[in-house]
């Protein structure tokens, strides 16, 4: 079986559970959708990190700031050179978003611990309510990575040079039936639909029923031959806040070694909300204004 | 006083580090389902729609008190320690309780900066099926204003 692009960013459970007391040089950090997960039970010497409490700016629409972001990382412990692994529930979702944002603010070494939490508690490891706490490091933020982010215009600029998209969305999202998730109607667009020319690959297409990626053989007919990308195309993927399309970044980038995807965390939100933008609506089979 | 108002006095006087706490408290207070009720949960009747996860909810008015019987898994701890939260509030207490408690009750108790927009929508759906059904029950609108509109 060919192995992954980049297989240093997945760690198996088994890895986790012997590097459990390597605190010195590894971290691990729980990331999870429901904010009091972690607190009811975690892999033990694991930290919370939560998306909306700690990676997101409080005012702003965006992301800490870089010296936010060194006291975030000073006060669990982390340093630069530290390898920070990250897992958490619901498939990893909020596992590679906050990867992401490590990665956009210029952390090094991170990895995924595949299957999550789901996985970790299936095979019936331990968790702990004790919350750990590490010596505080003296942590200097790198340059953001720009490289892996990108805001509206330029993906108007990319849909206009008919460079791929990829919506992670649900179908019914994508064709325009729903402006947000079933469930979470506060995230919701005044306009329904997708952006042009993008192509609809569900995020959770990538993973099997424990959690786990599926294999690079199996990832590679989704996104090569039924959705006919290449690994050298520039990519973009988004969702409807930027989340879901974390997890189809890491899966492009790593997983399947393509060299140049950015996710866009403005995503549906932001583009079904702006006014004037071409949207497109339907299945792709049924549209007429692909060119 | 009612039972709310005590609740709400902890919350409030609690920093957001120890309102979590607090949470996890309930979260392990959360009373088991009645067996006579696991048919109706398992036949998907009382689920609350706007929870992601498979929120169990419901409540009734049995010789002038609320009593709410609920089920929440264990991996959606938010819902199932808000439920809990509910279920301490009101059990026992008149439909008055209910119908009395402030609309904004997740701002007041200082839980919505916790969770941010994304993860509200939920909980209101939670409270409002709270209120929408006790005040169904007892005839009353919890909205009067809104019939004349």
């Amino acid at each position: 079986m060919a192995t992954y692009a980049h297989p240093e960013v997945l760690v198996s459970t088994d890895w986790v559970a012997a590097h459990l007391k390597d605190t010195e040089h590894v971290r691990i950090v729980e990331s999870d959708e429901d904010v009091l997960l972690y607190e009811t039970g975690h892999i033990p010497n694991a930290v919370k990190i939560d998306w909306v409490q700690d990676l997101q700016d409080p005012v702003i629409r965006d992301y800490i700031s870089r010296e936010q972001f060194e006291e975030l990382c000073a006060a669990r412990g982390i340093a630069n050179d530290t390898l920070v692994v990250f897992y958490g529930d619901k498939h990893n979702w909020w596992a590679c978003y906050a990867f992401w944002v490590f990665k956009l603010l210029g952390h090094e070494r991170c990895a995924i611990m595949d299957g999550g939490r789901q996985k970790w508690i299936a095979e019936g490891r331990p968790l702990t309510r004790e919350v750990p706490s590490f010596p505080r490091t003296v942590y200097r933020a790198r340059k953001p990575d720009r490289s892996i982010r990108t805001f509206w215009k330029e993906v108007m600029a990319h849909v206009q040079a008919g460079k791929p998209l990829i919506d992670v969305r649900t179908p019914a999202e994508y064709r325009g039936e729903l402006v947000h998730m079933p469930d979470y109607p506060q995230e919701g667009a005044l306009r329904a639909g997708h952006i042009p020319g993008a192509r609809n690959v569900p995020w959770s297409m990538a993973v099997r029923e424990d959690g786990t990626f599926k294999s690079r053989e199996e990832l590679e007919r989704i996104y090569l031959q039924d959705k006919g990308l290449k690994p050298d195309d520039e990519v973009i993927t988004y969702c409807r806040i930027g989340e879901r399309s974390s997890h189809t970044w890491f899966v492009l980038k790593y997983l399947l070694g393509f060299k140049n995807v950015k996710n866009y965390d403005g995503s549906w939100t932001e583009w079904g909300n702006l006014v004037g933008v071409p949207i497109e609506r339907g299945d792709p089979e049924t549209k007429v204004s692909d060119g | 006083m009612r039972k709310l108002d005590t609740l709400l006095e902890l919350f409030q006087e609690a920093d957001p580090e120890e309102r979590l706490e607090l949470l996890l408290d309930f979260v392990d207070r959360l009373p088991p389902l009645p067996l006579e009720y696991v048919p109706l949960r398992d036949a998907g009747l009382g689920m609350v729609h706007e929870c992601q996860s498979p929120v169990f909810f419901l409540p009734e008015v049995q010789e002038g008190q609320v009593r709410i019987y609920a089920d929440v898994p264990r991996e959606a701890p938010i819902p199932r320690a808000f439920v809990a939260l509910l279920v301490e509030a009101f059990n026992g207490e008149p439909p008055e309780a209910v119908l009395e408690a402030p609309e904004d009750l997740l701002n007041r108790l200082g839980i919505a900066p916790l969770l941010g927009m994304q993860r509200l929508r939920g909980l209101t759906g939670i409270y409002q099926k709270l209120r929408r059904e006790i005040g169904a029950k007892v005839g009353l609108s919890i909205n009067p204003s809104s019939n004349s509109a």
